[in-house]
């Protein structure tokens, strides 16, 4: 009965199709290319996707709080220079206080900008949403990237390097699967990840 | 054209507000950022002579061990006991390698190799940093040159295994090494007695 009401609010079909039914990656298959760059460790996909959520939230606050004065002729333009501002500041936060984690994403960090998930949020839901349902749809992408982030990084890391955030779970004799560490590998476990979760969603193609 | 002015005011207004977020970013950024790369450089030159340091000690024992020698603008850090190492920096696959070599006093032995710096393929090419590659260039012999053969046969005193699926970054590195050395070397030779 709660749950019924509550599956028919707002906050919640905008969670749930973040989450599942609009998922950023296998529905709309935005932000393919930075799940395929690294998504080959675990650590670099949870810091990717914390970074990438970080700027999802940021910019949703900023965009759903200035809806009403951004003309439609100039949003891409203020969708622009929001998100790039806040990966500058995710960017030179990573640099000073994480410099290790900055080392091993290179120039993956300011890739960010080029996520084609925040843009796509800010036009399709932030320019007409309020700021609470923005930043729940937010976190909602945010952590819909994430899982699937993760786990893509789990598979490859796993078959790829034998290990999962390091630590050794493949036995001893285990030979690397080096193709899984590159792109084609990614490419491989990213399609089966679509279709097994559209099959599940039942989206038609 | 009322609209047109506050469109171009709102842009204004917002470019500035952000401009100066970054600027304050920035400013109390910076600084911590380029002491963490003053220590990432240290940190190295000590790794690569293999002077025990932990991280709160490094800059104490970076100046107790190390000789700081100028030559032609290049810099050299000398150790107590004559091992001699150089910062070496070359193009790799996606940007600038930057890394650091110790040679033992001969000149001709490698002490160790470290990286400072790197931005190649994560998960591939990014293994150059691994201790299993860097380790394999202990105690070889710069001459005539380095090389890094397909992995699994490296034999001789001056060759290395290259990395599995890493083939273009292995390249890039060891063209860097031959190419630092040959710059580095005859100056050390001249100034060292």
């Amino acid at each position: 009965m709660i749950f019924a009401r509550l599956k028919s609010t707002e906050e919640f079909k905008t969670v749930a199709n973040g989450l599942w039914r609009d998922h950023p990656i296998f529905s709309m298959v935005l932000g393919i290319c930075t799940a395929l760059a690294v998504s080959n460790k675990v650590d670099n996909a949870i810091a990717m996707s914390a970074g990438t959520t970080f700027v999802l939230v940021a910019t949703a606050i900023i965009i759903s709080l200035l809806r009403k004065l951004i003309s439609t002729r100039v949003r891409i333009i203020t969708f622009m220079i929001v998100i790039a501002s806040f990966v500058i500041i995710v960017d030179k936060a990573i640099e000073a206080f994480f410099p290790s984690i900055s080392e091993a994403l290179g120039p993956y960090i300011g890739l960010i900008i080029t996520n084609c998930i925040i843009m796509g949020r800010a036009e399709a839901f932030y320019i007409q949403n309020k700021v609470h349902l923005s930043i729940l749809d937010a976190l909602a992408n945010g952590l819909g990237y994430t899982y699937t982030l993760v786990s893509i990084a789990i598979i490859r890391e796993a078959l790829g390097f034998g290990t999962i955030l390091g630590i050794r779970v493949m036995p001893a004799g285990w030979t690397n699967w080096v193709i899984m560490a590159m792109a084609p590998g990614a490419f491989f476990i990213l399609s089966v990840f679509i279709w097994l979760s559209r099959t599940l969603a039942k989206i038609e193609p | 054209m009322k609209d047109k002015i506050r469109m171009i005011l709102f842009v204004l207004i917002l470019g500035s507000f952000l401009t100066s977020i970054l600027l304050l970013v920035d400013s109390y950024a910076s600084p911590i950022i380029k002491r963490n790369k003053i220590l990432k450089i240290k940190k190295s030159i000590l790794t690569a002579l293999e002077i025990p340091y932990n991280n709160k000690n490094i800059t104490g024992v970076f100046s107790n061990n190390i000789e700081i020698v100028k030559k032609k603008n290049k810099t050299f850090y000398i150790s107590k006991n004559g091992d001699v190492s150089f910062k070496m920096s070359g193009p790799g696959v996606w940007g600038p390698i930057e890394s650091a070599i110790a040679l033992k006093p001969d000149l001709k032995t490698i002490k160790s190799i470290t990286i400072i710096h790197q931005e190649e393929t994560p998960g591939l090419g990014s293994r150059i940093t691994g201790k299993k590659f860097l380790n394999e260039f202990k105690n070889k012999v710069i001459t005539p040159e380095i090389r890094i053969v397909r992995a699994g046969q490296a034999k001789g005193n001056n060759e290395v295994d290259a990395i599995t699926g890493a083939t273009l970054s292995s390249k890039a590195f060891e063209a860097l090494i031959n190419n630092q050395i040959k710059l580095y070397l005859p100056l050390i030779k001249g100034g060292k007695k």
